[in-house]
């Protein structure tokens, strides 16, 4: 074996390319940050070298995400700035190589999963750049952890509210997918939270966009690039679905052009830098499990806690239900569990995690709960609620390890996730889930079924011995999306599309407007270079 | 019978200390505090001797620190313990120290059975239940995962070196529970719906003297950044001296 070159070593631009790179046509927040002298120094300072991994044993764990997909290309770029990053894409563009930009890996649907040429790794643009205690926002680098970044504000008396459940996941992943999390049921997907971003167009030009800034005229959409150059894009006519979605691109008329970034999945720019709206902590928050004995007694109290909160929620009815999560486990999820969790009661047919921030109002709005509990048949002693801090980060953990246990089980039987990411409309969820459960078992295949009941959007997770299985389960997935999608829901509501979806999107959307989607990305990407292969085929 | 539980409020072992501005305490900022967890199964094993007794038997929770450390006996209240007192404190004490007054407590409440856990996950010195044990002139048994208790005799099985040894002792007893004695129960809706009603009697903890004195603390020393020593064969000599002379891996 000959030792390669794996570490090819390049210098960082100086100064003047830098600013040259980041003029701005409008005051934003990457101006203010260049303009300062010091944090435009920081990175020459420290004077790190940016490594270039071709080795393929290096490069493996590029090469594939959590839901098994796997890829191969030739080089990871892992930049340790903005304008190495610049360079790189400017360079990959003249080639006509494509280029994947990657997360920390922690996708479902493939779209980190490079198939060829080359892969920009945002870890190294880690950092917090701001963070403004008075005007509540933070601007970050991509390739900051989501944990990071919430602990950190959280530590300044502030919350960043999305929470998709994967807290390794990079901020550039969720601005890429639109993510949601359990909190979606309240405070909405991270799409709401955004407001600036950074971009890399393939020419190495930079695009700076704030909300309420550029909106569309009707279908038509102008960018102005930092160079001052204009790129004019007509917009899809299509009707998103009204569930939670985070499927193809985010169009309607007189938009605002951040939006159409925001879901894009790393196929119309690489975003570099994100302004994030915060909230101020809340006092306190429930977090609560409820066991219940008959899945049907569990169902219908989300549903009644559902109805509770929009109710409250629109009336402005303070001190009642208001759930900020609500979340479900089928049995087969707490058998799932079982090993982590021993203390799951025995009876357990499924469970309901809520979650609600409060004031000093606590002990009131417990007892709402509790008599709402007991209303559906719940019994305090199958309850369980946080007491700590640390109890709340175990709730979450429950939520999560049901996630991860999935994943592995997937990934130790090699084979590629099929679990579902579907939401529909809520007056749809109940006979949508009994319809999808009758399916599944129909077809006598292991799975699991979780997720945000709050929101109508459901994670079935079919769980394959055999090829054989895998394939029925294939078929049953698509069924399953086609259900949704033929019910005005969506096949992906927080996972995106990436590539493996991509034939639900035409089925939603259908093949002319999927074909729009794509001649929109041509305008922004002539040479087809970002995220080949995400949301839609080339050709 | 009355049992009583010595349960400490410590750093969550997740939470990054930073030590604090004299050098010698933890910088308490930012710091998540837990239940101590060996204590969880003190608290199990109390309540599970208590369930099998069936009799009028009562589980106290003793703690002793600040008005913080109410959570964690709050916490045990909310799993079935009966009763919490707070041994208030503010400032460090020594191992000697705080079990001169949990014992103190002990012996007035009348308690014949004793729980801790084996060892506290802050500092480590594992020695509470022994030092009650010698003030009280209890038995004691230590790192116990195994546990049956008849009348007025007890039979352990505890962790030794290499292998486990069953021991038999009279109450009254200190014992020290290891992982692996029981699964904590969590602390149910109802539990803590209860607990609330529950009352934590505080008091001052009893004087007591520190036989030894926190001189310094530190971290341990930072993880030191790789070197890159070449990126070809002709660097491999030069790594095997390394690591043979410098990091006496070889």
């Amino acid at each position: 074996m000959t030792i390669p070159q794996f570490l090819l070593l390049r210098q960082p631009l100086p100064n003047n390319q830098i600013n040259s790179l980041t003029v701005s046509p409008k005051e934003s927040f990457v101006q203010q940050f260049f303009n300062n002298k010091e944090n435009l120094n920081a990175n020459q300072q420290e004077n790190k070298k940016m490594i270039i991994k071709t080795e393929q044993d290096e490069i493996q764990n590029y090469l594939v995400d959590a839901s098994n997909t796997k890829g191969f290309c030739d080089a990871v770029y892992i930049p340790e700035n903005v304008s190495e990053t610049a360079e790189i894409i400017k360079e990959a563009n003249e080639k006509k190589q494509s280029v994947t930009i990657s997360g920390n890996g922690t996708g479902l649907t493939g779209a980190r999963v490079p198939k060829g040429g080359i892969v920009i790794s945002t870890e190294r643009l880690n950092r917090i750049v701001e963070i403004n205690t008075e005007q509540n926002f933070v601007i970050v680098e991509p390739g900051i952890l989501l944990s990071e970044l919430q602990d950190t504000v959280k530590q300044k008396g502030l919350l960043y509210a999305p929470d998709p459940t994967e807290r390794n996941c990079f901020i550039g992943g969720t601005v890429a997918t639109n993510a949601s999390g359990a909190r979606t049921f309240k405070y909405g997907p991270t799409r709401n939270y955004i407001e600036e971003l950074e971009i890399i167009l393939p020419d190495g030009d930079f695009l700076y966009l704030k909300r309420g800034e550029n909106f569309a005229d009707d279908l038509y959409l102008t960018l102005r690039t930092s160079s001052g150059k204009d790129i004019k894009l007509t917009l899809p006519d299509y009707e998103m679905p009204k569930t939670k979605n985070a499927s193809g691109y985010f169009c309607k008329r007189n938009m605002d052009a951040i939006d159409l970034f925001i879901g894009s999945e790393g196929t119309l720019g690489v975003i570099t830098k994100i302004k994030l709206k915060l909230l101020p902590l809340p006092f306190n928050e429930l977090s609560c499990i409820l066991f219940f004995e008959t899945e049907n007694n569990a169902l219908d109290f989300l549903i009644k806690a559902r109805d509770e909160s929009y109710k409250n929620r629109r009336l402005k009815i303070i001190n009642s239900i208001d759930a900020a999560a609500l979340e479900y486990f089928d049995k087969n999820s707490l058998k799932f569990l079982i090993n982590d969790y021993p203390n799951i009661p025995v009876n357990a047919e499924a469970a309901v995690w809520f979650e609600q921030q409060c004031n000093e109002n606590e002990d009131d709005l417990l007892e709402l709960w509790i008599n709402l509990f007991l209303d559906y048949n719940g019994k305090e002693e199958d309850a369980w609620l946080a007491m700590t801090e640390k109890d709340k980060e175990n709730i979450i953990g429950f939520r999560h390890t049901i996630s991860t246990n999935v994943n592995e089980y997937i990934s130790l039987n090699n084979f590629r996730k099929l679990g579902t990411d579907v939401a529909v409309p809520d007056k749809n969820l109940i006979d949508f889930y009994y319809a999808i459960k009758k399916d599944v078992e129909e077809k006598k295949l292991d799975y699991v079924i979780y997720g945000h009941l709050g929101n109508s959007h459901i994670h079935l997770n079919m769980l394959p011995k055999t090829e054989e299985e895998f394939a029925k389960g294939k078929k049953l997935y698509k069924g399953i999306c086609s259900h949704a999608i033929s019910l005005g829901g969506t096949f992906s509501a927080e996972h995106g599309v990436g590539k493996n979806k991509t034939e639900y999107l035409i089925e939603m959307y259908g093949q002319e407007n999927v074909n729009k989607m794509r001649v929109l990305k041509k305008t922004l990407d002539p040479n087809y270079i970002f995220g080949v292969g995400n949301i839609f085929e080339k050709e | 019978m009355k049992i009583a539980v010595c349960v400490s409020h410590v750093p969550d072992t997740a939470t990054k200390v930073k030590i604090g501005e004299d050098g010698k305490s933890i910088d308490p900022n930012g710091v998540t505090y837990v239940i101590n967890p060996y204590d969880e199964y003190a608290v199990e094993e109390a309540l599970k001797t208590k369930e099998k007794i069936g009799d009028d038997s009562e589980v106290i929770i003793i703690t002793l620190g600040s008005d913080i450390s109410k959570e964690s006996i709050r916490k045990a209240l909310a799993m079935g313990a009966d009763k919490g007192v707070l041994l208030k404190e503010d400032n460090q004490r020594d191992s000697f120290g705080i079990a001169k007054a949990l014992a103190e407590e002990i012996k007035s409440q009348g308690c014949e059975l004793v729980f801790c856990g084996k060892q506290s996950v802050d500092y480590d010195n594992s020695i509470i239940g022994q030092l009650i044990a010698e003030l009280l002139g209890y038995s004691c048994v230590t790192v116990v995962v195994e546990l049956t208790i008849d009348v007025n005799k007890l039979t352990a099985e505890r962790e030794i070196e290499g292998g486990k040894e069953i021991v038999e002792s009279e109450l009254p007893a200190v014992i020290t529970t290891q992982k692996g004695l029981n699964e904590p129960r969590y602390a149910s809706l109802k539990g803590i719906m209860t607990a609330k009603k529950k009352t934590i009697e505080e008091k001052p903890a009893v004087d007591s003297i520190n036989l030894t004195e926190v001189l310094r603390m530190h971290l341990p020393p930072s993880k030191q950044t790789g070197r890159i020593l070449g990126t070809d064969k002709s660097a491999v000599p030069e790594l095997v001296k390394l690591l043979r002379e410098e990091a006496k891996v070889l």
